[in-house]
């Protein structure tokens, strides 16, 4: 480790710089890439991921990157193809090999059988808020240790190496989220968009309900009637609420009913508290009390 | 496969009597790993079973297709002027028939909106895909009732570096802001005065080849270059005009358009401010000969732009943005009066230089995911006419008033209510007319997710 240290001055000028879309991708590629690795992290942790400003300046921080890698399954769809166009930056084109699609790698739920915008705005290939199951982290750690080893084949030993003490340290949270998750069983839940489908899937929580109609579909009163009718026959815990939409309806359901609202990050930054991976875990398998 | 596993325990059952427990052993692991392995093949099976079930057609190339999508865009409008008076009606020194349609030879022009009542705006069908590793195209067709027009028709590269993008065929250029944005990114449904009045409808839409380079630096700093044709109707041009043994002025060199302009943007925090100067030039051969006081312009133009957007997001959905645009151009000839009874007999000629500049500048706030208002002043501040050294005293106070609401149902469905006051357009009396409109826009989208730009 020290003659690894020792070491790094000079590699410094072999540092990759990777733009990537969220900033949990941005975590998880510096905890594989270490100090190899410079991440350039593209949208707010504290908007919705769909919609994410194409500001100029994320232009150039496409243009300047070595690589991308995006979370895929079409969350990026409204705001990154302009971008990535405009760059003209081969590395960071979709057929690159240095252009990492981690929905590749995910085997993707509610997966819509029919695909229609009459049924509010679909995602095609499933629900893409996989980064939400703490066993998917796993998974898209292994992705990207793969990537940086596959473009940056001299440090695949450093990637190799940083995977395994992620992994290791990864494990043990898992243990102990399941833990603190157990009692949580076939608990309900009502959420504005469903960004829990993955941690509801891997924690046997049931999501009864979503205050919006359709995907992408603001609240109508009459579906809000429905769902307070829905929350007095089912008693859910409470409405996980993301934190980019407003919850003037989650209030007024949460007065009708007495349910609780609680505010759950579906990234790093989405809350003050959220600062890294791990404590976005802690936070979400806290959420119900 | 069961029989085979019954038997085979059944055997073993009998060995059982005469063998020593260590041979007992060792079958039973023999026994052990045909299990596994017929458990095995049954997996697999159940597998290839899966498979089987799709039927794939050998020759099938419908992954293949571009991403295609339809906007369709409707508009009802109530003037408080007929469509006869308004097509009438001109930006004295700068246009001739700015609202409403007209026709040219067999072709009718029309802007958006054009009549009282109901219109048929377009219907734009946009088709998109990489053409392999090198390449992406985009095309883009307005349809409407007067036929088929290639708005847009590009092949992008990809694969340059270093920063490095070159685009060839017809396309908007990217002079300014507004100018390469489509009809449906506007805030407002009609275009701003300076740019209509100045450009014509579809701006600078021309058939050429774009360089653009993005700097290597943190800060966001753009710099293109395009060679185009030089169409434009308004403004640009280097066809012959008259008939071309004894024309009334020759056409110039093709291509005859030349742009240039520099972006940059910075963020402070969630405000972000880009900002854009821009520069035009080319020969300008402008055939009036069709209309009441038919004439025709040949001569050198000068197009300046400089842009500057200020946009700054409370949240996701919520914003607060202030565009603004100023425009000036300078046009340099010979202007042709033609005989009314015979057009192509030049009844006088006059040096000509026109130096006409304007602004819009708009303020529009996003309320929410389905709500934005907006407001934008419109003017042409500087309208300098000089005729044979002979300064024609154009009115140069020419102003324009919009307001808006806009209501979205989703991001493909958008419906919006304008008024416009236009105090810009003069009759033939040159008496200053005011006209209101009240525009009810829908536009409609189906098919590929469009993404926005900046």
């Amino acid at each position: 480790m020290r003659f690894l240290l020792l070491l790094l001055p000079l590699s410094l000028f072999a540092n990759l710089n990777i733009a990537v879309s969220y900033p949990y991708i941005g975590a998880l590629t510096k905890s594989i890439g270490g100090e190899n690795v410079e991440t350039v992290v593209l949208a707010n942790g504290n908007w919705d991921p769909h919609f994410v400003v194409p500001k100029p300046s994320l232009i150039s921080k496409v243009r300047n990157a070595d690589g991308l890698i995006m979370n895929g399954g079409q969350l990026e769809i409204g705001w990154l193809p302009p971008l990535i166009k405009k760059a003209g930056n081969p590395k960071t084109n979709v057929n690159a090999k240095t252009f990492l699609n981690l929905s590749n790698h995910i085997s993707m739920i509610d997966k819509p059988q029919s695909v229609s915008r009459s049924g509010g705005d679909l995602h095609p290939e499933g629900n893409p808020h996989f980064n939400l199951d703490p066993n998917n982290i796993l998974i898209l750690a292994n992705a990207i240790k793969e990537y940086l080893s596959t473009i940056d084949s001299k440090n695949s030993h450093v990637y190799e190496k940083n995977y395994v003490i992620f992994s290791d340290m990864w494990k043990k949270k898992i243990e102990l989220w399941n833990e603190k998750m157990l009692s949580k069983k076939g608990v309900k839940v009502v959420q504005f968009h469903n960004i829990l489908a993955y941690f509801n899937k891997a924690y046997k929580i049931e999501n009864i309900a979503t205050i919006e109609p359709l995907p992408g579909i603001p609240p109508s009163s009459k579906h809000t009637v429905d769902t307070i009718e829905l929350i007095k026959k089912e008693q859910p815990c409470c409405i996980l609420h993301d934190v980019y939409h407003s919850t003037k309806t989650a209030e007024f359901i949460s007065e009708k009913t007495g349910i609780k609202i609680v505010l759950i990050p579906h990234d790093i930054g989405a809350l003050e508290s959220v600062e890294d991976l791990t404590s976005l875990f802690d936070y979400l398998t806290s959420a119900i009390k | 496969m069961k029989k085979q596993l019954c038997l085979s325990l059944v055997a073993s059952s009998f060995l059982l009597a005469d063998t020593d427990i260590e041979q007992l052993k060792i079958e039973m692991n023999k026994q052990q790993l045909i299990i596994e392995k017929l458990q095995e093949k049954i997996e697999k099976l159940a597998v290839a079973k899966k498979f089987e079930a799709p039927q794939i057609e050998t020759f099938d190339q419908s992954k293949f297709m571009p991403d295609i999508s339809l906007i369709l865009d409707l508009s009802y409008v109530s003037r408080s002027k007929k469509d006869d008076e308004v097509a009438h009606l001109e930006v004295p020194g700068v246009v001739h028939g700015l609202l409403g349609s007209h026709s040219d030879g067999d072709v009718t022009h029309s802007t958006y909106n054009a009549s009282n009542g109901f219109n048929l705006n377009y219907a734009e069908l946009a088709l998109s895909s990489s053409v392999d590793p090198y390449f992406t195209m985009d095309a883009i067709f307005h349809l409407s009732e007067h036929g088929f027009e290639i708005e847009e028709a590009f092949v992008t590269s990809t694969a340059l570096g270093h920063g490095l993008r070159v685009k060839g065929g017809k396309f908007l250029s990217n002079f300014g802001y507004l100018n390469e944005k489509h009809h449906h990114a506007w805030s407002f449904s009609d275009m701003p005065l300076v740019y209509e009045s100045f450009l014509g409808l579809h701006a600078i839409n021309e058939i050429g080849a774009q360089l653009q380079w993005t700097a290597p630096t943190s800060t966001y700093l753009m710099f293109g270059a395009e060679v185009l044709q030089g169409e434009n109707e308004q403004m640009f041009g280097n066809n012959t005009i008259g008939n071309t043994e004894t024309p009334i002025t020759k056409g110039s060199q093709a291509p005859s358009l030349f742009v240039g302009y520099i972006k940059s943007s910075i963020d402070i925090d969630d405000t972000t401010i880009l900002g854009g100067l821009s520069y035009a030039n080319g020969s300008s051969r402008v055939d009036h000969s069709q209309e009441e006081a038919p004439s025709a312009f040949s001569g050198d133009s000068s197009l300046y732009g400089v842009d500057l957007t200020i946009k700054h997001y409370f949240d996701s959905y919520s914003f607060l943005s202030w565009q603004s645009e100023w425009l000036m151009r300078d046009m340099d000839g010979i202007e042709y009066t033609l005989d009314p009874a015979d057009i192509s007999v030049v009844t006088a000629t006059a040096n000509l230089r026109k130096k006409q500049a304007g602004i819009y500048t708009q303020l529009e706030y996003g309320i929410n995911k389905n709500f934005s208002a907006a407001i934008r002043y419109d003017t042409i501040y500087k309208n300098d006419v000089v005729e044979s050294g002979v300064n024609m005293n154009e009115p140069d106070s020419l102003n324009g008033y919009s307001a808006m609401i806009e209501y979205k149902t989703s991001e493909f469905a958008k419906f919006r209510l304008q008024y416009n006051r236009n105090e810009a357009l003069y009759n033939e009396d040159a008496i200053k007319q005011k006209i209101d409109t009240i525009i009810f826009q829908a536009n409609i989208a189906i098919g590929a997710h469009g993404a926005h730009s900046f």
